[in-house]
């Protein structure tokens, strides 16, 4: 190879999102080699901060999903804490879980973590919802409690074990969050105000899978959401520097064009944009498989099984994000919640129907963080995002000349809903705005269309067959496997962790059983 | 709980069974069709965003005493992106063994560069600058990067009617914003006030006469020259006053740091809210220090590593520039992070006011090197150039 690094490394990772990150330091606790390339210039992916003036805005996290305290710590924390990062970053607890509103005045609701508070707010909305709801959140632990076991053998379950102690689990698998709240008779407005969660999915919830729903909505409700101090870019930080102390290397502003592989089509490689080569026998993409396989490997080299696979997946949203510092405090301008999903309808279905189009698209999902975290801006100041996906690609119709326009007009109507639907007046007080919109995303993380949420979960391809099928997509392109927002365990913060985790620790098995 | 969606509950138990078969089949049942190479959001995202790009000088004329206007046009593309008025790109070359960037404002309209024009406006007063002024010519070649920086008008955060403060070659970046207005592409109603030392300083005049047709007002304020036909003095408060209801505009300021002063100095009994001033950044030149030490650099990129000498008085990026390394940096002041590197070891100096970095940056070790100076030894990780 031509103008080549001089190591030779066990594993390249390609892109250092949440991913990535953490699928690089599971290669290196391993004793593997690892470099990890960035084409940015700052690890994270979405998972980062920006400056404006006197504020640093968080660029994607609402909370984090699964972290437990330090007494009961979920999933997350207990993976931070084996990837030794858990203890460089400063965290803070997420006061309440979510304030629901619909603008077609159905409802107007906030609800708190803790299954007993959460059942009995529930109650107090819904008469009559106490009993349904204690066997929705039982149902959920099951799923969760299956989950953790099927993540434990890396997908190869036991199907005897799954059946004895997961009956439920099995029962409820194959069915939609609409169909399984359904056959627990759960009253239809008590309905609409736990499916409130649906956007963080991004998929509705005739055609999401319950097992999916279920499992996250437990870990929200039942372990509280931390946010780390310094926002994300600490936990990128961290990583970076776990990365650093444990020998790994890490090179920002390198992208990788391509992926080198010998007549046998084994990977032998990778090539950079600036034509520098690094030899490797196995790949750990955080990025998606449409640009692995469409751009990144020779087609030649690409089986006809894969591209079928590859076509047969659908994107989901494509993010959008408005970004507010303001010169007034929270308190002085009556914002009261942490955590705001404001949707037009609780009709999951009609709503992602709306969401196609810039013009009928009103979903926002806002947070003000210093509600929960009132020293997150300067004295006197609050900050704001607000969060809406397109279930198209209507942005890449829009003429350069016209996209700073289109940006404010989506701004602009996220700002009057948030002040039609909540009395907060916050137009005057902007002191600082960005905004950042699929065509954002697209440049700075490079996933097509700039989907923000990887591959839909939605039907035949959700959660659940593909955990199971996990080795099953690797065999079709050995040597090759996937972390982050379009890998198996679908978009979101935790997901995206525990993607590397398990990308990165099956990688090793890989390189130990290949010998190269 | 015994959960059970159908009457026989075998038959849910079926279904989930069917779940990895179902998807096999879906997966080889997708297309046979190439992926796609493109996408139409990444293709907008790439003609609004393209990174580096390849330009060439195509004509150059003096704008004012000691200002000439450089026009280019790109390489490696039909045109440049369209962009907001107010942003800045920077041009780099390399001049002898050093590697050499600025920032400049663009003083074309973002209208221009769909045409593949491309206009800055250079003074000749210092290294780059003059080398700009004396020795550039038609048909040389620099690498610019994509236009940058957040000084441009915010119509959901900004008054409609903005008061724009100019000194010397600061106004530029007005000069796009006027005729982003004429052009309709910008909604805002524009007063500039332009001070400069006399007649002959005033750069762009003939194009503000004629912007001045179509709804731009400007305001000439000449300090050392009387002439009746334009103010005289400085841009005091009562100056603004007469022409701009202070309290219903937002104030954009390009010019020198002592204009920033005076004119904040001038406008402090209004108490006017911060989101109403916004100043334009400047690049981070040397600190006075009188004999100042000279440190050992050494620099990782990627996998290689090289040390050279660095100055107590100079940035680590003008040191690295000097050494004949390339490193990426945009704005030269801190705020736009494009240099974020990682300190190794090493005790450093942030010019004041100019610490841009992010909370999770100081406590990681990460610094801007366009704003960092050293005070030791010092041994820093950055990454390669785009």
């Amino acid at each position: 190879m031509k103008n080549c690094a001089k190591k030779v490394y066990d594993a390249v990772v390609i892109g250092a999102g949440n991913g990535g990150l953490v699928a690089a330091v599971r290669l290196l606790q391993a004793g593997c080699s690892c470099l990890l390339l960035e084409k940015h210039n700052l690890p994270g992916g979405f998972a980062t901060s920006f400056r404006r003036g006197r504020f640093e805005f968080e660029a994607s996290l609402h909370e984090l999903n699964d972290f437990g305290s330090v007494e009961e710590p979920g999933d997350i924390r207990i993976l931070f804490r084996d990837l030794g990062i858990e203890n460089k970053i400063d965290w803070i607890k997420i006061p309440e879980a979510y304030h629901l509103i619909t603008t077609d005045k159905d409802y107007d609701c906030e609800m708190p973590f803790g299954i007993e508070a959460f059942t009995a707010k529930m109650e107090q909305y819904v008469p009559g919802s106490r009993k349904s709801i204690t066997e929705f959140f039982e149902l959920c632990d099951e799923v969760r409690a299956a989950q953790t076991y099927s993540s434990s053998v890396n997908g190869n379950t036991d199907a005897a074990y799954m059946k004895e102690h997961f009956p439920n689990f099995i029962k409820a698998g194959s069915y939609s969050v609409n169909e399984v709240l359904e056959a627990l008779k759960i009253p239809k407005r008590a309905k609409d105000i736990l499916n409130a969660y649906w956007c963080y999915l991004g998929v509705d919830c005739d055609r999401m899978s319950f097992l999916h729903y279920g499992s996250m909505v437990i870990r929200y409700i039942t372990r509280d959401a931390w946010m780390p101090k310094m926002k994300s870019h600490e936990i990128s930080l961290a990583l970076d520097e776990r990365i650093r102390e444990l020998g790994g290397d890490i090179w920002y502003h390198s992208e990788a064009e391509k992926i080198l592989t010998n007549d046998k089509n084994e990977i032998i490689g990778v090539r950079l944009a600036d034509g520098r080569e690094i030899e490797t026998h196995h790949i750990i993409a955080n990025c998606s498989p449409h640009i692995v396989f469409g751009k990144m490997l020779d087609k030649k080299s690409v089986p006809e099984q894969v591209v079928r696979a590859t076509n047969a997946r659908i994107f989901a949203g494509r993010g959008y994000t408005l970004f507010l510092g303001l010169n007034k405090t929270a308190e002085e301008l009556g914002i009261k919640s942490h955590n705001y999903f404001i949707y037009d309808t609780a009709d999951t279905v009609k709503q992602y129907d709306l969401m196609r189009k810039i013009k009928t698209n009103h979903v926002q999902a806002t947070v003000c963080l210093n509600n929960a975290y009132p020293e997150c801006s300067p004295p006197g100041t609050c900050m704001m995002y607000f969060t809406t996906m397109f279930m198209s690609d209507e942005w890449g119709n829009i003429p350069e000349t016209e996209y700073f326009k289109t940006k404010d007009i989506v701004a602009e109507d996220m700002i009057n809903v948030f002040e039609r639907e909540t009395g907060c007046k916050i137009r005057e007080s902007i002191e600082e705005i960005a905004t950042a919109s699929p065509v954002t995303y697209a440049r700075y993380c490079g996933h097509p269309e700039g989907v923000i949420y990887g591959y839909e979960t939605a039907d035949w391809d959700s959660l659940m067959p593909r955990m199971m099928m996990i080795q099953e997509d690797a065999a079709m392109f050995p040597g090759l496997r996937f972390a982050g927002g379009f890998a198996m365990r679908s978009s979101g913060y935790s997901s995206a962790y525990v993607s590397g985790d398990l990308s990165g620790r099956q990688t090793v098995g890989d390189i130990k059983r290949g010998g190269k | 709980m015994r959960f059970k969606k159908q009457i026989f509950g075998f038959m849910d138990m079926l279904r989930f069974k069917k779940l990895v078969p179902k998807r096999r089949e879906h997966l080889a049942n997708g297309s046979s069709a190439p992926l796609p190479e493109n996408y139409k959001v990444n293709i907008l995202a790439k003609k609004l965003h393209p990174g580096s790009m390849k330009v060439e000088l195509t004509d150059i004329r003096e704008v004012s005493s000691g200002i000439k206007e450089f026009v280019f046009k790109r390489l490696d593309e039909n045109s440049f992106p369209f962009f907001r008025a107010g942003q800045y790109v920077s041009v780099s070359c390399k001049i002898g063994e050093s590697f050499v960037s600025r920032p400049y404002s663009i003083a074309s309209s973002p209208r221009d560069a769909l045409n593949n024009r491309l206009a800055i406006a250079v003074e000749d007063a210092g290294f780059f600058s003059g080398y700009m002024n004396r020795e550039a010519k038609i048909g040389d070649r620099f690498d610019m990067t994509e236009p940058s920086g957040a000084f441009h008008y915010e119509k959901l955060r900004d008054k409609k009617h903005i008061a724009c403060v100019a000194g010397g070659s600061g106004i530029t970046p007005f000069i796009s914003m006027a005729k982003s207005m004429a052009e309709k592409d910008e909604e805002y109603e524009m007063t500039l006030f332009y001070g400069a030392r006399d007649e002959a300083h005033l750069a762009y005049k003939s194009e503000l006469d004629i912007l001045s047709a179509t709804g731009l007002k400007v305001i000439y304020v000449l300090s050392d020259e009387k002439n009746e036909k334009y103010e005289h003095g400085f841009i005091t408060a009562a100056l603004l006053e007469k022409y701009v209801d202070i309290q219903n505009v937002t104030f954009f300021l390009c010019g020198p740091k002592n204009m920033y002063a005076f004119i904040q100095k001038e406008l402090s009994p209004y108490n006017l809210p911060v989101k109403a001033i916004r100043k334009d950044a400047s690049s981070c030149g040397d600190r006075d220090i009188e004999n100042p030490a000279v440190f050992s650099l050494k620099v990782h990129i990627r996998d290689d590593i090289r040390t050279v000498n660095a100055y107590e008085n100079e940035t680590l990026l003008t040191a690295l520039e000097r050494a004949g390394i390339s490193v990426p940096n945009k704005c030269r002041a801190g705020g736009c992070g494009y240099c974020h590197s990682k300190l190794i070891k090493g005790e450093f100096y942030v010019a004041d006011g100019r610490d841009g970095r992010r909370e999770a940056d100081k406590k990681f070790g990460f610094i801007h090197p366009c704003v960092t100076y050293p005070s030791s030894d010092i041994e820093i990780d950055i990454p390669v150039t785009e």
